[in-house]
């Protein structure tokens, strides 16, 4: 075992480490380390969600939590979405579905992406973040220590404009630009929607995401929701390139098997 | 009638929700799972969905093409299911949901007996196979 020793000589604080002799640690009281890791590096790795889809759980087993609530829409837009879930609803009770982006294989997007059931990969690196959802190959990069730019430089995508720091041990992310198609829960936004992340290790083996989602023009406060992860250990993450689509007929905009 | 879970799900995916899966199994028909047995034509790993062409045989003899579809490469990877798990000339035994609109030309998967005796599930998205071989 080794300490660091400072000395002040010369007006310069000179500093070492040297062996700890008679100052070593009393083997029967074990080191206090943290429970789990935080900070720079903490997040890296393979995770995914611990609660499975309503529609798997096993008979019996209670119902997952629910980890996003409501969108806190303004009107008209709450009854917009409200007669689009109904419209929903219709077409599927009559069994021909209506279109969306994932049958076309357009994929969800931020911060849809962050949810389950995929498997989501982490890697870090001092400068960047990228986290990976096997869903489509979907990857959002995640700047880190940069200025955010402007609104109207940010140019929408799937996945905005993210930037993030390390703020006692917790990564905080901002994101910006985000298409108007990418819709969480189908809720409509704004181009000056924002989007907060703090995304933490809250185990040894979990992590979560909390998310806050702020746009004046279309909610009424602050839309905060929280995912939750756990570690995949040994898992590498597999492709997804929507290469064979064969529930999606472009000719009649529907979806139908194509059983060639 | 859809369960209300299947409904569910499918709803959210409908509104682009959290990344679920591709697409509802709503034009499936989960309440009337059948049993099938066929040889195997092609066997398709890809996503979005992993697809099995099989040759089955009508009640009356005749051949007839059928279609299966079934999850995706990674999810099939995490609940045993190999890239070359199938190979054609394979007769397997399979339990599906069949198309709501061509009950005889396709359906989706629930639960699969391999040659060699081998159960495998579809992951569990489609729900449970209520029936069994």
């Amino acid at each position: 075992m080794k300490r660091t020793w400072c000395f002040l000589g010369g007006g310069v604080l000179l500093c070492a480490a040297l062996p700890v002799l008679s100052l070593a640690a009393d083997p029967a009281k074990p080191t206090v380390k943290a429970a789990y890791p935080s900070g720079p590096g903490s997040l890296a790795g393979m995770w995914e969600s611990p609660f499975p889809p309503d529609q798997i759980r096993a008979p019996g087993a209670p119902p997952p939590p629910v980890e996003v609530g409501p969108a806190p829409l303004k009107e008209p837009y709450a009854s917009e979405l409200k007669a689009q879930r109904k419209a929903a609803a219709d077409s599927l009770a009559s069994g021909k579905p209506a279109i969306n982006n994932g049958v076309r294989c357009i994929p969800g997007g931020f911060p849809g992406m962050m949810g389950p059931v995929f498997p989501l990969e982490v890697l870090e690196t001092p400068q960047q973040i990228n986290i990976t959802n096997e869903a489509f190959s979907q990857t959002r990069r995640i700047y880190m220590n940069e200025t955010q730019v402007a609104i109207d430089d940010a140019e929408p995508g799937f996945f905005g404009h993210s930037v993030g720091r390390w703020v006692k041990g917790v990564l905080e992310v901002d994101t910006i630009g985000m298409k108007d198609s990418v819709r969480m829960s189908g809720a409509p936004h704004s181009p000056n929607m924002r989007i907060d992340e703090k995304m933490r290790r809250t185990g040894p083996d979990t992590m979560e995401d909390q998310i806050t989602i702020t746009d004046p023009q279309y909610l009424t406060g602050p839309w905060t929701f929280t995912y939750h992860y756990k570690k995949m250990a040994g898992y590498k993450l597999g492709e997804f390139v929507c290469e064979n689509n064969r529930d999606y007929d472009a000719k009649s905009d529907s979806q139908k098997l194509d059983l060639h | 009638m859809l369960s209300a879970t299947v409904m569910a799900s499918a709803l959210t995916l409908a509104l682009g929700g959290p990344a679920l899966a591709h697409h509802s199994f709503a034009m499936f028909d989960n309440e009337h799972q059948t049993k099938i047995e066929g040889t195997v034509t092609d066997f398709e790993w890809t996503n979005p969905h992993v697809y099995i062409q099989l040759t089955i045989a009508d009640p009356d003899g005749k051949a007839r093409k059928y279609t299966v579809e079934c999850a995706n490469p990674g999810i099939l990877n995490r609940v045993g299911w190999k890239f070359n798990v199938v190979k054609p000339g394979d007769k397997l035994k399979l339990v599906v949901a069949p198309l709501r609109e061509n009950p005889t030309g396709g359906g989706l998967l629930h639960e699969m007996v391999l040659p060699d005796g081998r159960v495998l599930s579809n992951g569990g998205f489609a729900g449970a196979a209520t029936v069994h071989f």
